[in-house]
């Protein structure tokens, strides 16, 4: 039997109908990035390698925002309010 | 606080960290706003007034409240409608090929006759002109050199 020894993918234990358990082999992905203030997951972005990244569209790496792709919704209101307040 | 002319300063959407006028009110909720904003209706909870009052008659245009502000408008140009060219693809491009080219071949057919016409037209005027005194090797060559040649589209 083969049994592909690989770091790079991950393992899935399968249950057939006929009752033995297969492993599938599927890829990894990157976790999500997260706001630098806070610690939140950030939305607007997608989650994918250095490559993919590299080669998307600018809209997919950040929110039409600003602070977008670097600070959550809540926090970015809270700095504009400091902001004006301090003035 | 939230009255005709209050100066304030946008939280939320693309045009957060701007600072806007409230130009008209609509509900418990809604106002109208302007400024280097878009004039668009907006939330009070997405707004952080400021302690500024500014003279605008209710329903001011954008002109208006970019004087009371400070600010140049931006003028924008409409742009002309522009109807995107399609692609199209595989079979529907053959046919489309194939019955532009029979037109085509109609519109040669008939140009061609009236390219004719005028080759006589000229060779009738440079005859004439021979008989005052001119050269005729001039009329020999005129006729191949007014000759259009014919357009393949």
């Amino acid at each position: 039997m083969k049994v592909p020894k690989s770091k790079s993918k991950r393992k899935v234990f399968v249950k057939t109908p006929g009752g033995k358990t297969i492993v599938h082999y599927k890829p990894k992905k990157p976790k999500v990035a997260h706001c630098s203030n806070c610690g939140d997951s950030l939305k607007g972005v997608i989650r994918g390698t250095s490559a993919q990244i590299k080669n998307a569209t600018k809209t997919q790496k950040r929110p039409t925002r600003p602070y977008g792709g670097v600070l959550c919704s809540k926090c970015t209101r809270e700095t504009i309010k400091n902001k004006a307040r301090s003035q | 606080m939230i009255e005709v002319g209050r100066k304030c300063i946008k939280l939320a959407g693309r045009d957060a960290g701007k600072k806007a006028i409230i130009v008209e009110i609509q509900d418990d909720t809604y106002v109208l706003i302007d400024g280097e904003v878009r004039r668009k209706k907006c939330n009070i909870n997405h707004l952080e007034l400021l302690n500024e009052v500014v003279k605008i008659s209710k329903g001011a245009s954008s002109e208006e409240v970019a004087k009371a502000l400070g600010i140049d408008l931006k003028k924008t140009k409409p742009k002309p409608k522009v109807e995107r060219p399609k692609k199209v693809r595989g079979k529907k491009k053959l046919l489309e090929e194939k019955s532009k080219e029979k037109p085509k071949k109609k519109a040669e057919t008939k140009t061609k006759p009236t390219q004719k016409e005028e080759t006589l037209e000229t060779l009738a005027d440079e005859g004439k002109e021979t008989k005052e005194g001119q050269s005729s090797s001039e009329s020999q060559k005129s006729p191949i050199s007014d000759k259009p040649k014919p357009k393949k589209e």
